[in-house]
């Protein structure tokens, strides 16, 4: 019945794009600007003098290669990027510390939907008194503002590692999967396939994982995207604030120090600045992959 | 005078496998006052004609070719005219009644606000007072009473929603209302009730009305001509008379003849040779009671089904009966408030894990939505193979393919047209019949077949009771057949439950059950069936309701035991 020589090239090429919806410009697009972030924590681990990043390594408050600071020293090719107050190479801070902010929220957001997905089943599964306590529990820990609490408790603790920081970030991120997936499971666990599951004798822990898990993979993506912007940013607040891990460069400890040693003033804008620079293009790669795939899972969000 | 001029209309839905003409060179042309039924097969291209009058396409479809002309606008093409004007067109001119009148209303506002925003969108600042008086006017010609336009949505039940979108869609007088399947969802009693109330506004507005619809009798109940169509082309156009007693192409005689009747031949070849189970009781309901809060779903029922000679029992009765909720008891989905459902003797509510996998797989189900039934992640070869492997029939991996294969071919689908595929890429009628197939792998003593066909089009219900019938007289399979259609009723079952409230009113053999009813309400629900005969008339728009009030405590409490069948033994009462 179809015939396709009445459609020009261009119109079936863009309509291909609605066979296989994973290949969203917007999604290749976010997922390129973070690989971009890892290929620069992996590659620069290859191919540049990781030493650099240790105090007193280099001259200090050396401009980026092209620029001149206020003592009318030029950049040098040893430090492409310039180098900060105490004398650390910001490429080599940038190639340890990006890694790391990425990585600590990728994994808070990895312990939030582990907690999230394991409590929203529950809630949705069991109902009545469990779905009530984890229901209250989740709305009530919604309401507060998690800057506070870890604020109050870092100052209290003093250093702690990445992996530290990210559990306690964690500890705010898993209540809207929670909602989420109760929410869904609910809805679900009525549908004309879960019955068919029942009835082919089917164990409850088949129904959750095998048929009702794999139809929330969009949810849980766009869901866990969303977290790690939340955490990075969380991360971030923290250590620019001077709190978080004390020894192991970040973007945030990195913006701290810039600030504190009035680099405003000095206009040393490259310490501040190019790491800014990297939050936002971290920042703009997550909103773009969740856009992404939002349209990913709502096809009608698409346009031809 | 014409209203609306269809002209050599050809639709295409461009698409990356290439143009779909959805509907090709169609003219046609609705005069005044005239009632235009558009039937087809879903897919036909019947809806996609009507919405293209309202320039309501779905994108990316668009009309390739042809001119629409509406009286009221003079000599322009309204394909032509700008957004704007088309607004003021749209409910003014041709009003649109759409088919789920649950998901069509807002949830959060009340009736007469509805009624208003289509008023003050075409007329604009209306007085209050004027407001008030026109909806309460209009909702007057649905026959509904003053104060449904102070409710919400959700206070209403499905005949009266539908009701209101009828109200919404007359209430600017338009010159031509266009209804797609406006009872689709509904039973038989209150598809009289909706399709009467329609059909008198608009002979009271004079407005000409396009019925879209897949069930022929509905369509002679309702029409005054009957456009047939197929694969987006007009097959035959005549007078709905003319067209039922002496059809002229072979599709619309097929169309005729797939309404199954009340009385008549019957679409089911029995086999004399029916494959026997062991003796003994099958199912057992022992004064099974089933509360919902106030609400008594189920009254006390009993009943003993022996398992030796397979049979079908049919449950019938409207939406609310409690049919439902007995096929849910027989499952084990919901305990009973009292009484036991057992299964060979066994209470199905105290088994242990062993023998509840084994009932399980003893006792399977057909439900009414084939869309939902499939896992949409997986193919439908999931749906097939998991409870094969998992009630342990599976002795390798060749042999679960050859059972699929054959339970395919049992059904009369082609696996290899339909195994392998994602539930999407099949239509409803396929993936019905592969549950159907589902079940037969399974081979289980009883099924339970909730409302199989109701959501399938009329064309293929015959194929899939055919089916379901099949199970019975082949693989020895006992059916319970939950139905609202008393046509099918009469034909595939063995015994005949009629469900009121969650009574059984009357019950027997179907020939004598529906054949020559007692209760009033089972010759109610008889009264209701749409016949595809223009003779014989449907009667009016309250005869529904007045039957429903004339049913006294007393009716409902005497029921009419019409003799039994060996096999089954009925109860009612505690």
């Amino acid at each position: 019945m179809a015939d396709t020589s009445d459609l020009t090239a261009r119109q079936i090429r863009r309509m291909k794009r609605f066979d296989n919806p994973w290949r969203n410009p917007k999604l290749m697009w976010g997922a390129s600007l973070l690989l971009g972030i890892i290929a620069l924590g992996l590659l620069g681990r290859l191919f540049w003098n990781l030493d650099l990043v240790f105090t007193g390594s280099a001259p200090l408050k050396l401009p980026p290669v092209g620029f001149e600071n206020l003592r009318r020293q030029e950049g040098v090719w040893d430090h492409p990027l310039g180098t900060d107050g105490s004398g650390r190479d910001m490429l080599s801070l940038l190639i340890i510390g990006a890694p790391n902010s990425l990585m600590v929220g990728v994994l808070a957001s990895l312990i939030g939907m582990s907690v999230g997905i394991f409590l929203g089943f529950s809630a949705g599964f069991l109902k009545g008194r469990v779905d009530d306590v984890i229901r209250v529990l989740s709305d009530v820990m919604i309401t507060i503002p998690p800057l506070l609490i870890l604020v109050v408790f870092q100052a209290a603790y003093g250093d702690v590692s990445l992996t530290m920081m990210a559990i306690l970030i964690a500890c705010f991120v898993w209540q809207s999967p929670t909602r989420l997936i109760r929410a869904q499971v609910l809805s679900m666990r009525e549908s004309g396939y879960v019955q068919m599951a029942r009835l082919s004798g089917a164990s409850t822990l088949h129904i959750m994982f095998r048929e009702m898990l794999p139809n929330l993979v969009p949810y849980l993506f766009g869901s866990f995207i969303a977290n790690v912007t939340t955490s990075i940013v969380t991360a971030v607040g923290l250590e620019v604030l001077g709190l978080g891990p004390q020894r192991v460069p970040t973007l945030g400890r990195a913006i701290y120090e810039a600030i504190n040693s009035g680099a405003l003033i000095q206009n040393l804008w490259w310490w501040w600045g190019i790491p800014t620079i990297l939050l936002a293009v971290m920042f703009i790669g997550l909103l773009l992959i969740n856009l992404g795939l939002d349209e990913v899972s709502n096809p009608r969000l698409r346009k031809l | 005078m014409t209203i609306l001029d269809i002209r050599n209309v050809s639709i295409d839905f461009p698409t990356s496998r290439g143009v779909v003409h959805a509907v090709s060179d169609f003219s046609l042309s609705i005069p005044q006052g005239r009632r235009i039924g558009f039937i087809g097969e879903s897919g036909s291209g019947k809806t996609t004609t009507a919405l293209a009058a309202m320039r309501m396409l779905a994108s990316p479809g668009y009309v390739s070719a042809g001119e629409i002309h509406l009286h009221s606008l003079g000599r322009t093409n309204v394909l032509e005219i700008s957004d704007e004007e088309m607004r003021r067109v749209r409910l003014k001119k041709i009003s649109y009644i759409p088919q789920g009148a649950m998901n069509s209303l807002n949830p959060v506002m009340r009736i007469e606000n509805q009624i208003w925003d289509g008023i003050v969108a075409h007329e604009g600042a209306v007085e209050q007072a004027e407001l008030q008086r026109r909806s309460r006017a209009v909702l007057a010609s649905v026959g509904l009473p003053e104060h449904v336009g102070s409710l919400y949505p959700h206070e209403l039940s499905g005949g009266m929603k539908q009701r209101v979108c009828i109200a919404i869609g007359v209430c600017l007088e338009p010159d031509l209302i266009i209804a797609d399947e406006p009872t689709s969802a509904l039973d038989v009693i209150t598809q009289r009730q909706v399709m009467q109330t329609l059909r008198d506004v608009q002979g009271k507005i004079g407005a000409g009305l396009i019925l879209i619809g897949h069930d022929m009798g509905l369509m002679a109940q309702s029409v005054d001509d009957l456009a047939v169509m197929r694969l987006g082309k007009l097959v035959e156009f005549g007078p709905v008379r003319q067209i039922l007693e002496n059809p002229q192409q072979a599709y619309t005689r097929e169309l005729i003849s797939s309404v199954p009747l009340v009385g008549g031949e019957s679409f089911i070849q029995s086999t004399p040779e029916v494959l026997r189970g062991p003796p003994g009781p099958l199912l057992q309901f022992e004064s099974v009671t089933k509360r919902y809060g106030a609400l008594t779903a189920l009254h006390p029922l009993s009943f003993t089904l022996d398992g030796e000679v397979p049979k079908i029992i049919s449950v019938v009765g409207q939406s609310g009966s409690g049919k439902s909720t007995m096929g849910s008891l027989m499952l084990g989905f919901t305990p009973p408030t009292g009484g036991r459902v057992l299964f060979r003797g066994q209470d199905i509510n105290r088994l242990s894990a062993a023998e509840q996998l084994g009932f399980r797989k003893d006792v399977q189900a057909v439900f009414q939505d084939p869309y939902a039934c499939f896992n949409p992640f997986y193919r439908v070869d999931h749906a097939l193979k998991f409870p094969f492997r998992r009630f342990g029939l599976a002795q390798s991996q060749a042999h679960v393919q050859s059972a699929m294969e054959e339970a395919c071919h049992a059904v009369g689908l082609d696996p290899a047209l339909v195994l392998r595929r994602y539930p999407h890429q099949l239509s409803g009628g396929q993936r019905q019949r592969l549950i159907v197939a589902r079940a037969l792998m399974l081979s289980p003593k009883l099924l339970i077949a909730d409302e199989p066909v109701s959501m399938v089009d009329a064309s293929l219900r015959a194929t899939i009771l055919k089916n379901i019938h099949d199970l019975k007289d082949k693989h020895g399979i006992s059916i319970l057949y939950i139905t609202h259609d008393l046509a099918t009723a009469y034909h595939v079952s063995d015994f005949v439950m009629v469900l009121y409230h969650g009574h059984v009113v009357e019950a027997g053999p179907p020939k004598d059950v529906i054949g020559a009813p007692q209760h009033p309400y089972t010759r109610l629900l008889i009264d209701s069936i749409p016949w595809p005969d223009v003779s014989r008339d449907w009667g009016a728009a309250e005869d529904g309701q007045r039957g429903l009030d004339a049913l006294s405590d007393a009716d409902v409490a005497r029921p009419a035991l019409r003799g039994t069948i060996p096999g089954f033994d009925l109860t009612v009462g505690a």
